[in-house]
């Protein structure tokens, strides 16, 4: 009894009793919600979402925060488009996107970590400077795909066997890959570890400097693939790409118990964090009610989410 | 005298001197009174929300949902005076509804104690969000009251209102943040939260007070936005979260709380605004607009934090 007891309390078990009851009350008030279809379509949908998030989370574990992640989608998009369009390769395509990806979290890395500036003033302002230099480079107006390759529709459109999108394959695969890493690697551990206490970590003999660096990667890399899917899906490297992102990110990773302190939270409670705040968004959508109702939606559920969260924590 | 020149008020003070000359050799253009004055016309806005947000951060709180709340003024203060004819109306409702927000935001950081990052980003969607329910089209003016007009457009012996308003309200938190215990306190909770609670300071009082401060400061700033843009926009505002708090990091306030001064928020404010201005008349293409202010503040910040170092 006090096994289950201790179980319940775990606050991934809180958020996927919440997700079931969100996920039936929508199944009962809409007759197109619980079609293999339309749930399809959703988890296509929030791959996008799901694969940036699990870096920001990642990223938050370690005590940092990346806030440029929403710029950093359309300013990968441009290399990826071009490189496509230039050389007729998808593949380089992908690897000159990585690459700028991996770029740019070595640029934020360096300069929270061995600089020593706040991590959110320097990805405040690489918002600023991506977002910038993207206006500057298209010139406001969208890159189209010009190679019109198959492989490179179906990444973000295709289904497996006519079901299953790729993109969410493709989000499982990574999901459970970093959440073996967190949880098994002494990798993983050491993040958890570096996030809890600094300090400590430090006294134990971990290179601190170089594991934030890698988390700053990671974050900037796993967004980068978020970026080919969602050029994928449009079509184009375009200027208004990501708009907002960031703040959906934080949104689902919070929501799903990871804190902003750093060393708290697993993979899994953020990846139900943006299951949760998906299938509302699409569940509010088939039941025809506006987008903008869904928004104040999701800005009250945040915060009774985090709300609750603290309460119980004062409790213990 | 080294001391004066570690201050950080000085060194902003000098980068925006060196701005400001190199602006005049390179346009004489930029010291036209129609050049200065629109400076200082678009500073105002962001100065006025800059001083609530120069309080909270001090006090180790943060207000992102201040730019939605901004464009939700300007529909709200144009639609009432609209519908009512009456100046007082549109004001009264614009402060009782920016009383509101604050309130909730300070109660969601002090009663439920959520993060004030989350709670007002979760602030931002909801405003965002519910100015299209209030209205879907922008609002436009239709009462043509003069006096609504001059609150954005008029001057005073060629000074703009706006830069008015703003003189009028800043000596007011000077004096507070400086000059009384109360100021002293927001410096007091942000840079040590539980000695303050020791001394008895009630930190979640103060907290609540300066996120109602922040919402109503953006009151007045929307309704100035409102009256120079002649309409009340849903969308008008987007992205002035960011620039606040760029301009008072800029100007010395830290994210942990603790230390910030308004002067240095002006000088944060002025220069950005300036950098500006001067990629207009350099016809630089204005998208440096965006990059400029990016790397701007990665660098005071970096300064900063070398200067700390060095006298740590």
């Amino acid at each position: 009894m006090n096994y289950i007891q201790k179980y319940l309390a775990r606050g991934e078990v809180a958020l996927g009793i919440i997700f079931l009851i969100v996920f039936v009350f929508f199944s009962f008030a809409s007759e197109y919600f619980f079609t293999l279809r339309n749930i399809m379509n959703v988890s296509g949908q929030l791959s996008i979402i799901l694969i940036a998030s699990i870096g920001f989370a990642v990223l938050l574990i370690a005590g940092e925060v990346d806030i440029s992640i929403g710029s950093l989608l359309a300013f990968v998009a441009i290399p990826l488009i071009q490189v496509m369009n230039f050389t007729e390769s998808v593949t380089l395509g992908i690897i000159v996107c990585l690459l700028f990806g991996a770029m740019i979290g070595l640029v934020n890395g360096f300069l929270t970590v061995y600089l020593g500036i706040s991590s959110l003033i320097v990805t405040l302002g690489m918002l600023f400077i991506l977002r910038g230099a993207v206006y500057l480079y298209t010139g406001q107006r969208p890159i189209s795909d010009e190679l019109y390759s198959d492989f490179f529709f179906y990444i973000g459109n295709g289904k497996f066997m006519g079901v299953l999108p790729y993109a969410a394959i493709i989000a499982i695969i990574i999901l459970v890959t970093f959440i073996y890493i967190m949880n098994n690697t002494s990798y993983g551990r050491k993040l958890y570890a570096i996030g809890g206490n600094a300090e400590v970590a430090r006294l134990a003999g971990y290179n601190i400097k170089l594991i934030k660096l890698s988390a700053f990667v990671i974050c900037s890399v796993l967004s980068s693939i978020s970026a080919i899917l969602l050029a994928s899906r449009i079509g184009s490297a375009n200027h208004v790409a990501g708009d907002l992102f960031e703040f959906q990110v934080v949104a689902a990773v919070v929501l799903g118990g990871v804190s902003l302190v750093g060393g708290i939270g697993t993979l899994t409670g953020a990846a139900l964090g943006v299951l949760i705040l998906a299938v509302i968004s699409n569940g509010l959508g088939m039941l025809n009610v506006e987008s903008q109702w869904q928004m104040v939606v999701n800005g009250i559920i945040i915060i009774l989410a985090v709300g609750f969260d603290e309460i119980k924590r004062r409790k213990n | 005298m080294s001391k004066f020149f570690q201050k950080n008020e000085t060194i902003l003070f000098l980068i925006l001197l060196l701005l400001l000359v190199f602006l005049s050799f390179y346009n004489p253009q930029f010291y036209s009174i129609q050049n200065i004055n629109s400076i200082l016309r678009s500073s105002s806005t962001v100065m006025i929300v800059a001083f609530g947000m120069t309080i909270l951060l001090t006090s180790g709180e943060v207000d992102l949902s201040v730019g939605a709340l901004l464009s939700f003024v300007t529909v709200i203060v144009m639609d009432v005076i609209n519908i009512s004819g009456s100046l007082f109306l549109g004001f009264f409702s614009v402060f009782i509804f920016c009383f509101l927000i604050g309130l909730i935001n300070g109660l969601v950081r002090t009663v439920l104690n959520v993060n004030s990052l989350i709670g007002t980003l979760a602030m931002m969607l909801i405003l965002q969000g519910s100015v299209y329910i209030y209205s879907m089209a922008a609002i436009y003016n239709t009462h043509l009251i003069p006096a609504f007009t001059f609150i954005g457009q008029g001057f005073v012996y060629n000074v703009p209102m706006p830069v008015i308003i703003m003189l009028v309200i800043l000596p007011i938190f000077v004096f507070l943040l400086n000059y009384t215990r109360y100021g002293r306190y927001f410096t007091a909770i942000g840079s040590n939260p539980f000695s303050s609670n020791l001394s008895g300071i009630n930190n979640n009082r103060y907290k609540l007070i300066g996120f109602i401060i922040t919402s109503l400061l953006v009151g007045i700033a929307g309704i100035i936005l409102a009256s120079l843009m002649d309409t009340g926009q849903q969308g008008s505002a987007k992205g002035f979260e960011l620039i606040v708090i760029a301009a008072v990091l800029l100007g010395g306030t830290s994210f942990k709380g603790g230390s910030g001064t308004i002067l240095g928020t002006i000088l944060g404010i002025l220069i950005l605004k300036v950098i500006d201005n001067g990629i207009i008349l350099m016809s630089i293409p204005q998208e440096f607009q965006l990059v400029v202010p990016g790397v701007i503040l990665i660098l005071a910040v970096y300064f900063d934090t070398l200067r700390k170092e060095k006298n740590g």
